[in-house]
This record gives structure tokens, sequence and C-alpha cells, in this order.
């Protein structure tokens, strides 16, 4: 096809960009390995390379919260926080979007309302909720305010999917339920929801994982007591163990068990689908 | 219906209750401020298989949608048999559509796909099954019952499409550009297969395409349509050999289109000069001298040879310089400018045209018989179809 009339080389642009890539990989992988394999240290409780003794103390010492932080206590508040998150995220990016189906009056206004919040300073917002709370005599929570933040950067992200997957949607799935005799609660059960399924994993996914890795919106709105991102920079301030990389490693762990989870389930439908039952 | 009952036999009351018949009274669709369809009057026979034929964008797909009910007419009446239908959902119509993607559910096996009317009238699981099953046997289909439509090939999807509108036993199938998706081959066996189950079940298929010999293949009533309106609504015959517009006998492909003025009318019979000066002969007509009348005639109704030094009062006659000839196996397309207008196109037989093959830039003339000359109730205006569709209403 070129002119050099060469089937073997490539471009100077492909070695470009693969060594672009791999300089991607080193950074986004190098430090989690670092962290992983530190958090293995022995007694000698060195912040740096090399490992010496390794063992398993740090990880014991974690859930023992006599010198660490209460780390547990964190995780137990962030945790059912990304779950409500979740749950709000993907019952109201799944109806919003349906909603924007249809072009109501005022639609766009709103869709970028709903946008703007993505680009607003996450501790600008943080020291927003917090003030308003103040004003109105409400006490900050991880619950209520922190919950109020997470929304604020989780929705706009679902909301997004949601459009990208239901603009891809054919209204002729819907019409065919009508025609075969479907209400339009069991069109939506029976057929529009089963389609758009996996979107909805993919929702939930983010859902969670903005908010269980959020720091800037929960900094001044989760109240007296620390979710884990939070727990994890304190941590960091004054905890000089190899804790600290235990800890990295845990959160690591389950945020990879939440990924796996999230599409191992779209790579089974996938697959239910291809296949047949 | 009821007074039906009490009035008539009661095998007259359900025959009309079960007919297929569709009447469109003054029907019109809004889109925003302009029509996309509007003054649709037609009526489609019981059992008839009908073929909504135009263009893209001519409003034959709002029609079918409307018979549907997936789209509400802006005015007007549509009746099923002696109901009046606009409001009502498809299930009370007795209609089933079957949509140009085929709208196969994908999360769905085949069998469910097909049981879904019954899931939906809560059917027991058995039982729908089962029906399901019985209608898959019916379209040949029962060993991939367990298949998605995503691991069938298009004749398999829509075969499949079909059995999922028929299990709701429909008065009247209606059918959107059902073969578009399919490659040539496929679309040939998939148009004979249609056909036949048409004649099998009586019911009333009205079927949206933009494909002419698709329509005059199947249909015993072809509608042809301009933008938004109805040019012309009869058999396929009728269509095809005896036009009514000009925008008919282009559209169908099959006609050259021919104006000129009366010079001779009364009882002998009719002559009209073109523009360009050709005399065209006609069988006698009621017509003014002086008027403009239009005609077509069909391309494989020309005589055709190379061009001798014609006298210059030539009847029915028209010489030109061939532009392009296209083989077509029976026949050849040639295609000839006569120096005005649109090129005129002669379909000649390979016989007669391989005798002594006449070539691009070949001077040739041709002629026609006074009674292959139609006459049509419109005058040309060269456009495709006066456009009506954007004026503020």
């Amino acid at each position: 096809m070129s002119a050099s009339h060469s089937y073997g080389s490539r471009p100077w642009t492909f070695y470009a960009l693969a060594l672009l890539f791999t300089l991607f990989v080193i950074f986004l992988y190098g430090p989690m390995i670092a962290v992983l394999i530190l958090s293995f240290q022995g007694p000698s409780a060195s912040l740096v390379f090399p490992l010496r003794d390794p063992s398993l103390m740090w990880f014991d010492e974690l859930f023992n919260p006599r010198r660490v932080g209460d780390v547990s206590g964190a995780f137990g508040r962030s945790l059912p926080l990304a779950l409500i998150v979740m749950v709000l995220t993907v019952l109201i990016s799944v109806t919003a979007g349906f909603a924007f189906r249809r072009r109501f009056k005022g639609a766009t206004a709103i869709f970028y309302m709903a946008i703007a919040s993505l680009i607003v300073p996450g501790l600008v917002l943080s020291i927003g909720i917090l003030v308003t709370f103040r004003y109105l005599g409400l006490s900050a929570n991880w619950y209520t305010s922190g919950l109020g933040a997470h929304l604020s950067w989780a929705l706009p992200f679902g909301l997004l999917i949601m459009f990208a997957i239901l603009g891809r949607l054919s209204p002729s799935y819907e019409e065919a339920a009508y025609d075969l005799g479907a209400s339009k609660w069991r069109t939506v059960k029976d057929v529009v929801v089963p389609i758009v399924f996996p979107g909805m994993i993919a929702v939930a996914l983010f859902g969670f994982t903005l908010s269980y890795d959020e720091f800037p919106r929960s900094w001044l709105t989760v109240g007296t007591k620390n979710t884990l991102p939070l727990e994890i920079w304190t941590m960091t301030t004054n905890v000089t163990s190899p804790a600290l990389y235990a800890l990295g490693t845990v959160t690591t762990v389950v945020s990879f068990i939440v990924i796996a989870i999230a599409l191992g389930s779209i790579v089974i439908i996938q697959r239910k689908r291809s296949r047949g039952k | 219906m009821n007074k039906a009952a009490m009035n008539n036999p009661a095998s007259a009351a359900s025959a009309a209750q079960e007919s297929g018949e569709i009447r469109l009274v003054n029907v019109a669709k809004q889109f925003g401020n302009s029509y996309a369809v509007r003054d649709i009057n037609l009526t489609i026979p019981h059992g008839s298989y009908c073929c909504l034929l135009g263009p893209s964008g001519c409003g034959k797909t709002t029609i079918l949608r409307m018979i549907a009910g997936h789209e509400t007419p802006t005015s007007g009446e549509v009746w099923i048999g002696d109901q009046m239908v606009v409001g009502k959902p498809p299930v009370e119509r007795g209609t089933a559509m079957m949509f140009q993607s085929y709208a196969l559910f994908p999360h769905l096996s085949i069998l469910d796909n097909v049981a879904f009317y019954l899931k939906m009238r809560n059917v027991g699981k058995e039982e729908r099954r089962s029906q399901a099953e019985e209608m898959l046997r019916r379209v040949q289909l029962h060993h991939l019952k367990d298949r998605m439509p995503a691991q069938l090939s298009g004749g398999q999807q829509q075969r499949v499409a079909l059995a999922r509108s028929l299990i709701t036993n429909p008065k009247v199938l209606l059918l959107d550009e059902p073969l578009s998706a399919l490659d040539e081959f496929l679309r040939l066996r998939m148009r004979g297969e249609l056909k036949s189950l048409q004649d099998e079940l009586g019911i009333t298929f009205v079927h949206v395409t933009h494909t002419q010999p698709e329509a005059i293949a199947l249909a015993d009533m072809v509608v042809v349509m301009d933008t938004g309106r109805i040019d012309q609504a009869d058999t396929a015959n009728m269509i095809f050999d005896r036009p009514k517009t000009p925008y008919v006998a282009r559209f169908m492909g099959g006609q050259n289109v021919l104006t000129g003025k009366v010079v001779r009318a009364g009882n002998e019979p009719m002559r009209l000069k073109s523009a360009s000066g050709v005399i065209i002969e006609t069988v006698p007509a009621s017509f003014n001298m002086g008027d403009n009348v239009s005609v077509s005639i069909r391309r494989d109704r020309i005589g055709f040879a190379r061009k001798s030094q014609a006298s210059t009062e030539a009847i029915n006659e028209l010489s030109g310089t061939i532009i392009a000839t296209e083989y077509q196996g029976s026949y050849v397309k040639v295609t000839v400018d006569v120096g005005d207008g649109e090129p005129f196109v002669a379909n000649v037989s390979d016989d007669i045209y391989f005798r002594d093959p006449a070539d691009v830039g070949d001077a040739v003339t041709m002629s026609w018989k006074p009674e292959n000359v139609h006459i049509l109730n419109k005058v040309d205006t060269g456009e495709a179809g006066a456009s009506f569709l954007d004026d503020s209403h």
C-alpha cells in the first residue's frame, strides 16, 4: 500500500507510542507493586527497599488498632457509603437516562446543570457543604453531608454512561414489546432493563469506586469520623511503619475484587447471550 | 359490534370482526411544522398483499406506523375491519409489526422471543412454550429454539421475527422493509416465502419497500408514494403498464416520458408535437388542440435501428446518439441522448441487439407504435413530484 513497498517495518510513531505506553504502565503499576512488596516488610520496620525478613505482621497491626489509626472503623464507614452511593447512582442515572430519552423542555439546561458539578473543585464543594450544614444547624456526617457530596461526584458520571448506553438502544425494542402487548412497566422490566444491564453494572462500578476513593469531597463533609481515604491520609502524616503499605495493599485488593465482580458479571451475561442457555 | 351481531347472522358478524380491511380516511401526520403525510385516503382490501412503495422520506413508513399504532395521526381516521383504531394499542387493533431490523430481544432465546406475546398475556410457562415451539416448527426453525438471536443468520432472524409476530394471530401483518437487510440471494428467497405465507394465512399484509421489483413481484396492490402523498394505488400490472402520472412512470423505471402540444384532435388518432419537434401519435383521445399532454412509452416496446436518412416528418420516431449500453442478459438497456432534457432508454431484446451491436457514439433511430403510447393524467413538470409538504398551514 505505502510507497516504500515494505511490509514488515513499522513507522517511527509505533515506537514512540509503545514507549509512551510503557512509561504509563510503569507509573501506574510500579508504585502499586512497590507498595505491595514493602507491605510484607519484616520487624525492621524500614519504609524503603530492601525487603528484610518478610512477614505479615503489618497486616496484623492494621486490624489491631493500638498504634495505627481506626482503619477497620474507617473501612466500616467507607464500604456502606460506597454501596449506598452505588445503589443511588444506578437508580437515579437509569431513571434520569430514560427521562432524557424523550426530549422534554429544558432538557439541555438540566443536563448541563447536572454535569457542571464535574468541574467544581471538590474541596470548594466540601467547604460549601460544611458551611451550609453549619448554617442550617445540622451536623456533618458520612451518611448525610458525606453522601450528598459523593453523589455530586458519582451521579454525573453515571448519567453520562447511561446516556451513552441508552443512546445506542434502538427504540424499536420498546416498540416491538408494545406491539406484542407488553405494558409500559413490563417493557421496562422484561426488555429494557435486561438489555441495558451490562451498562448498569458499569454505572454501579463507577458509583462504588468514585465514592470509595473520594478524598476532596469527603474532607470536611464526613464529620468527626474519617472514611478510609481520609484515614490513610492522616496515617501518612503520623504513622511511620509499613502498616501504611499493608493498608495500601488491602484497599487495592478490595478495589480489584469490586472490579473483578463487575467485569466478571458483564462477561457472564454476554457469554450467556452469545452461546445460548 | 353487538348491534351487528343482533342484526346479522352470527357468522357474518364474526367475519366482519375478523376483517383485516384497512381504511385510511383523510389521514395527515405532522412533525413540527411540516407534514410527513397529508390527505391520505386509502382502502386496502381484506386478505390482500399491499406494498407501500416510494423513495426514502416519502412517508410510507409513517403510514405503516400509524396503522400499527406506533404513531398517532395528527388528523383523520384509521379503520381496521369495523373498528376505528386511532388511540388503541396494537394488540387491540389485531395488527402485528415486523420491524426493519427485526428488533429481536437480544437477551432472550429464540423460543422466549416467540413466546413473549404469550408471556405478556400471562399464559403459563408450559403452555406458551409449546405454542411457541409449534410456531417455530412452522417457520422451520424449531431446531434453533435455544439459540440467541445474535447467533442466527439474517434470514433466520427474519423468520423468528415472523414467528414472533404471527403468534399474536393478527388480522394484519405490517412489514417495514423486511427484505432490506438481506443479501440478494436471500432476498429473493424470502420474497417468495412471504408471498406464499400470505397466500396460506389469507390475512392482510402491508409491506413497505423502496424497491420496485419487490413491490411488483409481491403485491396485489401497489401504493406508489411521492413526498407525503399517494400518487397511485393500483394493481402491480396497472402501476407498471399504465402509470397515471409522470412521477409514477419514472419511479417504476420501465418508461420514457414525453410531453407535447396537441396538434391533431377529434376522432382521428391524436397527435402531439414535442418542443424539439417529435411527432407522437396516440389512440384517439378527448383533448383539445393546443393542450399540453404527457405520455409514457415502455422501454421494451421501442423499435431500434441504426439511423437511416429519416423522413423529416417521421411519426413516433426519435433519433439520437447512444451514450451508454448495459447488458442485462435477456435484453440490452440502451441509453440515447436525444438532444433535449432527459435521455431516452430502449430495452432492446438481446437477439435483435446482437444482430448488429451498436456502441456508444453511434447514431440510432427509435420508433414505437401508437397503441404503445400511454397517455398520463398529469402534465410533466419535470420535477420528481410537486413538493407541498413544507408550506405552512
